[in-house]
């Protein structure tokens, strides 16, 4: 399974409106959440997994793009959300972050997972890709770039 | 005309996806049908992992710990593999390697005089971004010899159920 195999339009926030780390977490998770039905425990599970990675070292790149992420034990499938805010917020990098893909990985698939983060980082490290993402007004825009 | 098969080493590539589990039978299924010798490996993609601490997407303790799922998961499949290929009283040589997997595939086919490369299905062309390549797609590109891809489907499964 690829990266393109796992974007789903229904998962993309645009424009993100949070401006603390937290609060963007909350976001993300929480979109994913509605979508697939989890229970409060499990969003709750969710939202301490990806902080508490955060909390051991930020996932704030370069080009203003994070990619906070965690192994859930009860995912079947692993997920992506990805969020664009207009205003770069401190996520805890050397420089601000407007693009943030949260990446919710299976237990069952390592491989899977690092083919996964391994592709957004190699997409993000293109200039003109991040400029598109940023400019990106729509879900669709959003998910069509990574088509075109 | 010779009726020479033109090969007598397989390799299959392992990722502990469903289509290379399909492309396992398949091999297992062509290595008996020609005496062929069959080979399956299974590559630790630490050159993934090395660039995602580069890129500080991962940090050095869950790069162990991804490393260690990494290995289990490795063994598991060989193991699967292994008992598949005796079920069907083929034998097997099997190797896990790290690297990058199809620069290891590539080397490995050198190395081993391998006459043909079994690979699981590849993906459908959604996007010219090269990023998103993925490993059994750079395999099927840059493989030193000739490549069979395999479709992950019922009558594979089938075929190898009916096999003694």
């Amino acid at each position: 399974m690829t990266l393109l195999d796992i974007i789903d339009k229904n998962l993309v926030i645009v424009p993100l409106t949070s401006s603390r780390r937290d609060d963007i977490i909350a976001d993300l998770v929480n979109l994913y959440a509605d979508r697939k039905g989890l229970s409060d425990e499990q969003r709750q599970y969710v939202i301490r997994a990806v902080t508490d990675r955060e909390n051991m070292a930020s996932t704030a790149m370069e080009k203003g793009v994070a990619i906070p992420h965690a192994k859930i034990p009860f995912l079947k499938k692993s997920a992506i959300v990805i969020g664009i805010s207009r205003i770069p917020v401190d996520f805890g990098g050397k420089e601000k972050s407007g693009i943030f893909f949260l990446v919710l990985a299976s237990e069952d698939n390592p491989t899977e997972h690092i083919q996964i983060l391994s592709s957004i980082a190699k997409l993000c490290s293109s200039d003109i890709f991040i400029r598109m993402l940023s400019s990106s007004r729509t879900p669709d825009e959003v998910y069509q770039l990574f088509f075109d | 005309m010779s009726d020479k098969v033109p090969f007598s080493e397989i390799l299959v590539y392992l990722d502990g996806s469903e289509s290379s589990m399909s492309a396992c039978m398949y091999a297992i299924l062509l290595a008996r049908s020609t005496g062929s010798r069959l080979h399956a490996i299974y590559c630790i993609n630490t050159k993934a992992l090395g660039d995602l601490v580069k890129a500080r997407i991962f940090v050095s303790q869950e790069k162990t710990e991804y490393l260690a799922d990494l290995k289990k998961d490795a063994e598991r499949h060989i193991r699967h593999t292994k008992k598949l290929a005796e079920s069907r009283h083929v034998n097997l040589v099997t190797t896990v390697t790290e690297g990058s997997p199809s620069a290891e595939v590539s080397h490995y086919i050198k190395a081993h005089g391998i006459q043909l490369l079994v690979l699981g299905s590849v993906n459908m062309i959604r996007s010219r971004r090269e990023e998103l390549t993925s490993e059994t797609d750079r395999m099927l590109r840059t493989s030193p010899c000739p490549v069979l891809v395999t479709r992950d489907d019922e009558s594979v499964w089938q075929m190898f159920e009916e096999l003694d």
